[in-house]
């Protein structure tokens, strides 16, 4: 009796297990390995909005690629850029004009709630301006592509030398949130490289070195 | 090895093979290997973790700047100008700041000092910046303040002084900032009975002194060894702590080329092996009370022509016959003897040829006999406030501790020091990195200091703090900006507007001005011959010096200079007693017994070091050691059983020789007879690492036809001239392997000219700097753990009493038929398409075969996890290095990451790479040009010149392993091959 809901109890336990494990079969990846990590970020900025609808140059924000080992997140005076004009979607701006013909009067400043995230860390007030009450602190995002210490990658090589973005990152234009497109393994890198050596890139002979030491060191 | 070289006294006495065992007493030698339980243990731990670390995510996050500022990239390097204040010299510096934080100081080749060298103080002076130890806020009374609380204190204090007409008392080392001048003298003038006092640790006060008498006026000449052709230093280590050693080893190397039209020949007297003895083409040794004696025999030689001693008959014949092109440099703190040495280069006609009086130097300054005074003044209790700033004359100024005597002891300091400890108030100071300053460092040549960093704690810089007690609070960029615009900008006869003047001065780093000529009042010409020296003592003469690297006490709390080895006695982490080679024999005592020094009612117990080519009457001690700075080395190097500490039974590094100084008439004097040196029984460690690491080539691999090569080879003017420097066509070696491995775009190699090579060990400290490579403290240097990549290996040759010296920096070869690469298991270590011999710390699993077949002994292993928790000091690494961890083997990499940034950047840029355009750390801060690095591809480049010059030879070349670094031979003089010869 007592061994037969012994075994019930254990087997209940191990469905459960292996039904867990396969839901989470899709996260499986090795140790390193973070391809398809999506993480949630402090401002839900949309890569699909910006590069993909709006066709912004990727190095337009991530303009260290050019210069630096580092694209690197763009600081917030890139975004104000645009957002001192924009502060809102084209569709909350009409909703907001048409309500106030509805109610003639004039139409007020719409700011939506995830620019205001933006305005607060920059401690400006309701007409974006620096609000002398408030202390601006830095937004802090979730990095999504990283690399083991032990290795050494450059940007800037690869954009001079006239990789797209894409290549490595993936369709980013059209991610809503941005997700690790490649596995980032060395596999993956030197697998590149070889190609490239063979095809060039954009139809221009390249060199790129399968050395160790091109990123180990 | 040939028997002519040896290393040590073992070695010597029985040339035996050396230690060949690569690692001695490894931890795990008396382990028991793992059992059988032990290994599933192991085994299902780490598959357990391993499953974890790939079931979790490491989040990491990015904070990017919310306003970036302009020109701000992050991952990207910017260089600021600014100026080195290690020490007085005055040294401009190219400050590498990336992402906010600087991480490396390396020479300005602009600078008109320095001309790009920096000295390994200069080179570690970073990390001065990133010391949790230092002083964070203002102490007043043992408690920590605000700066306004500290102020107010002082103010008020001062303010009673000021109404009671009592002594201010301004102590300082050399201060050559006009600015901070200007506002001492602002700040004084305050007061019925204020002075300003500077002492130089390293005085070098009796040269002005002299000046004084024989030129009327109290300046210390700009010494030109670059345009000297024979150059005869008495007691003065120009090359390694003397004065302005990095600008005197450019100069010196740019006269001693021998491919160069004119060779320089240089003397050198000295009692002991300085750096400077050890390049010399004719070494003279003395006792100390000798020398006074032989400055004066050389006047009268210089005089007339002949000597009765044959040495100083061939000295003054040199000199008489390079007229105009000789310079005698002489460092006795002997004001008698040094107005002979001036009279000597006055009847030459040095003066306003190798020695400039016009644009003199400013880099000593002190002044002995005011210290003298103060002293007294403080014995007799009359000094109301003592500021200090920047010094700590209770630690170097014999019976300094009368500081404490001032009623009110100010101490401007970065650390707690001997005088801070003692002080009333203590204001803690900023790092030169972080505050704005200026610097004259030779008349007509002013230097701006820029702050690379906002300061990491509550510090100001003494300028700020002086200005605000005198009522004027202002930034410092003010202040010197102020300064600049009233003083030296009229000076600099500029067509430019002063804000384009002040703009391009910083971005050089300093600007050029017409100097104000100094009041001169009538001198006389020829000194009175020195009174005879006062009759000698009987026993050991006691001569304090101070290291090369280390200097004085203001470095004592650096870690990297205190794990740098001495350039002549190879010891790091201590200093020693050193003897003659027959005192020592005489007294029973080796390498490591503790002897006891008595002197003038003071004792001192250090363990002994038997130093070959030291006069046999002197006992030598470095200064710099027993400093309070150094009780914070409690804890380096890593921690495990049989560990032993750092730090000596009065937990300090060394023992302090300053009460072997003294301070009477008028002079801080480093030597003194009458001393008495007795062995006490006890022994204690030294880390000296010379022995570590030997080069030989293995019995069973030297070729069975010919004799095995000398790893250092030297060669004389003659043979060099001969030449015409142009080796002959070799016939290449026959390979055992097929030369399948082509070097298409670069081929990257190195040179190192030995003749040239002082072995100041700069380029060690850079490569520390540069590499990430941690510090392991004094038991792992004695285990033969050091980490160094770089290391200058010191040969000896001829006999122990007066032996020639060789320097030979020593890391890894990147030979084409790497015996390293053969034997890794894993592939960890293999060539790249560049020539160069890649260690991957990612694959590396230690099996330490590779060190092990290393003929050149140059692979370091981490036996422990070397990198540590202090967030602050680990500011200072490098990003572009990895930091090795555990179990890894490591060595040099040529610098593969400023390499690789070249070449990135020519690509970047579209412009190609060209020769010098990759310079490795320890090529760039070089003072003596020594090593030069290229593409051997380029045929042009100087690398590939170099490898064709006929000095040029390769060490342990008959092993063919085919090393990419070659080395220039030694050029010795005949008359030290005719020595050489006699000694057999």
């Amino acid at each position: 009796m007592n061994s037969r809901i012994v075994t019930i109890v254990l087997l209940i336990g191990l469905a459960v297990t292996g039904a867990m494990l396969v839901a989470r079969m899709s996260e499986f990846h090795l140790p390193g390995n973070q391809q398809g990590y999506s993480p949630v970020q402090p401002i839900a900025y949309s890569h699909l909005l910006h590069a993909g609808e709006m066709q912004i140059p990727c190095l337009y924000c991530h303009y260290g690629a050019q210069f630096s080992r580092h694209a690197s997140v763009p600081p917030a005076n890139v975004c104000m850029n645009c957002h001192r004009e924009v502060t809102a979607s084209l569709g909350a701006m009409h909703a907001e004009d048409a309500l106030a013909e509805k109610e003639k009067r004039k139409p007020r400043q719409v700011v939506s709630p995830e620019l205001k995230k933006l305005y607060d860390a920059l401690a400006l007030d309701a007409n974006l301006k620096p609000d002398p009450n408030k202390t601006p602190y830095p937004i802090v995002w979730n990095r999504v592509h990283t690399l083991p210490s032990f290795v050494y990658f450059d940007h800037r090589a690869h954009v001079n030398a006239g990789v797209e973005c894409q290549k490595c990152h993936g369709p980013v234009e059209t991610m809503e949130r941005v997700r690790q497109y490649s596995d980032l393994s060395m596999g993956w890198c030197v697998n590149c490289h070889r190609d490239a050596n063979k095809t060039g890139i954009a139809g221009k002979q390249v060199r790129a070195s399968i050395d160790c030491s091109t990123c180990h060191y | 090895m040939p028997e002519k070289f040896w290393t040590s006294f073992e070695h010597l006495q029985a040339p035996v093979e050396p230690d060949l065992a690569e690692f001695s007493d490894t931890p795990l030698r008396n382990e028991t290997g793992p059992d059988r339980r032990g290994f599933l243990k192991a085994a299902g731990f780490s598959f357990g973790a391993a499953m974890l670390a790939g079931c979790t995510r490491i989040v990491n996050k990015i904070e990017p700047n919310l306003i970036q500022p302009e020109g701000f990239i992050p991952g990207r390097s910017v260089y600021y100008a600014s100026t080195c204040n290690a020490c007085s010299a005055g040294c401009g510096t190219l400050v590498k700041v990336r992402d906010g934080r600087p991480i490396k100081v390396e020479g300005n080749p602009e600078h008109p000092v320095s001309h790009g060298a920096l000295c390994a103080m200069g080179q570690a002076s970073i990390l001065g910046l990133y010391d949790s130890h230092r002083v964070m806020q203002p102490v007043v009374e043992g408690k920590n303040v605000s700066w306004n609380d500290a102020d107010a204190f002082m103010r008020n204090r001062l303010e009673e002084v000021r109404k009671s007409g009592g002594a201010v008392r301004l102590l300082t080392a050399t201060v050559h900032s006009p600015t901070e001048l200007a506002w001492i003298s602002r700040f004084l003038e305050g007061f019925r009975n204020g002075r300003h006092v500077q002492y130089d640790a390293l005085s070098s006060s009796a040269i002005l002194d002299a000046h004084q008498q024989t030129h009327g006026s109290r300046f210390l000449p700009r010494y030109r060894f670059d345009k000297a052709d024979v150059i005869v230093g008495i007691d003065a280590d120009f090359l390694g702590t003397w004065i302005s050693p990095v600008e005197f080893m450019r100069g010196y190397s740019a006269s001693r080329n021998p491919n160069g039209s004119r060779y320089a020949w240089h003397a050198q007297v000295e009692p002991r092996m300085s750096l400077s003895g050890s390049k010399a083409d004719r070494r003279v040794m003395l006792a100390p009370w000798e020398l006074a004696v032989f400055v004066n025999d050389l006047a009268d030689a210089v005089r007339t022509g002949n000597s009765k001693r044959a040495e100083v008959a061939e000295i003054a014949n040199r000199l008489r016959a390079a007229r105009g092109r000789g310079l005698v440099v002489c460092g006795l703190q002997d004001t008698a003897a040094q107005q002979q040495v001036n009279s000597i280069n006055e009847t030459l006609g040095n003066y306003g040829a190798t020695i400039e009086t016009a644009q003199a130097s400013r880099q000593k300054r002190g002044d002995d006999r005011a210290l003298e005074s103060l002293m007294g003044e403080l014995r007799a209790g009359q000094v109301d406030v003592l500021i200090t700033a920047g010094v700590n004359p209770v630690y170097d100024v014999p019976g300094g501790e009368v500081a404490a005597k001032a009623k009110t002891l100010v101490a401007h300091a970065l650390r707690m020091d001997e005088t801070a400890a003692k002080a009333q108030v203590v204001l803690a100071g900023s790092h030169s990195l972080e505050c704005w300053s200026d610097s004259e460092p030779v008349e007509g040549i002013a230097g701006i200091v820029q702050p690379c960093i906002r300061p990491l704690f509550q510090t100001r810089s003494c300028l700020e703090t002086l200005a605000a007690w005198s009522g004027k609070p202002e930034s410092g960029l003010n202040l010197i900006r102020d300064q600049w615009q009233k003083e030296i900008f009229p000076k600099a006869k500029s067509n430019l507007a002063f804000d384009k003047f002040w703009e391009q001065s910083l971005q050089a780093g300093f600007a050029g001005f017409e100097p104000s000529p100094r009041p001169k009042t009538a001198g006389t010409a020829r000194p009175a011959a020195a009174p005879p020296p006062a009759a000698r003592q009987e026993g050991f003469d006691v001569v304090l010096y101070a290291k090369p690297a280390l200097f004085e006490f203001r470095e004592a709390y650096n870690p990297w200079l205190q794990e740098v080895p001495d350039p002549i006695s190879k010891v790091a982490w201590d200093n020693y007693a050193c003897l003659g080679p027959q005192t020592a024999e005489k007294l029973g005592v080796t390498m490591g017994d503790v002897v006891r020094i008595e002197c003038g009612g003071q004792t001192l117990e250090l363990p002994a070091l038997v130093q070959a080519g030291q006069s046999e009457t002197v006992v030598a001690v470095a200064l710099g050691y027993g400093s309070r700075l150094s009780e914070r080395f409690a804890k380096v190097g890593p921690e495990w059983i049989e560990a032993r500490p750092t730090l000596n039974d009065k937990g300090q590094v060394g023992v302090s020789g300053t009460p072997l100084m003294s301070l009477e008439g008028g002079l801080l004097r480093y030597s003194r007879s009458g001393a008495r040196v007795s062995k006490t029984g006890k022994k204690a460690d030294l880390a000296c690492t010379q022995e570590h690491h030997s080069l030989t080539a293995p019995g069973h691999l030297r070729p069975a036809a010919g004799a095995t090569r000398p790893i250092v080879q030297e060669t004389t003017l003659e043979e060099v001239r001969a030449s015409g420097g142009h080796r002959p066509k070799e016939a290449p070696e026959p390979q055992l392997w097929e030369n399948d491995h082509p070097t298409p775009n670069h081929r990257w190699a190195m040179v190192v000219d030995l003749n040239a090579c002082t072995g100041c060990s700069a380029c060690v400290v850079a490569c520390q700097a540069e590499n990430n490579i941690p510090v392991v403290g004094k038991d792992e240097m004695r285990r033969k753990r050091e980490m160094h990549w770089m290391r200058i290996d010191r040969y000896y040759s001829g006999s122990p009493e007066d032996p020639q010296v060789a320097h030979q920096p020593m890391l890894c070869q990147h030979c084409e038929n790497a015996p390293c690469e053969t034997v890794c298991p894993v592939l960890a270590t293999v060539h790249s398409e560049e020539g160069l011999n890649q260690q991957i710390y990612n694959r590396c699993v230690g099996t330490r075969y590779c060190a092990n077949n290393c003929p050149y002994k140059v692979r370091r292993f981490n036996w422990f996890q070397y990198s540590h928790e202090d967030q602050i000091a680990n500011l200072v690494l490098n990003p572009d290095v990895t930091v090795r961890s555990r179990g890894v083997m490591e060595k040099c990499t040529f610098c593969v990451q400023r390499i690789q940034e070249a070449k990135i950047e020519s690509q970047r840029t579209g412009a190609p790479l060209r020769d010098g355009d990759v310079k490795t750390a320890c090529q760039q801060t070089c003072p003596a040009n020594a090593i030069i690095f290229g593409d051997l591809n380029d045929k042009n480049s100087n690398v590939s010149r170099l490898m064709a010059d006929d000095r040029r030879f390769k060490v342990l070349e008959e092993i063919n392993v085919r090393p990419s670094v070659g080395y220039l031979k030694i050029v010795r003089s005949e008359a030290q091959r005719d020595t050489e010869k006699e000694n057999g």
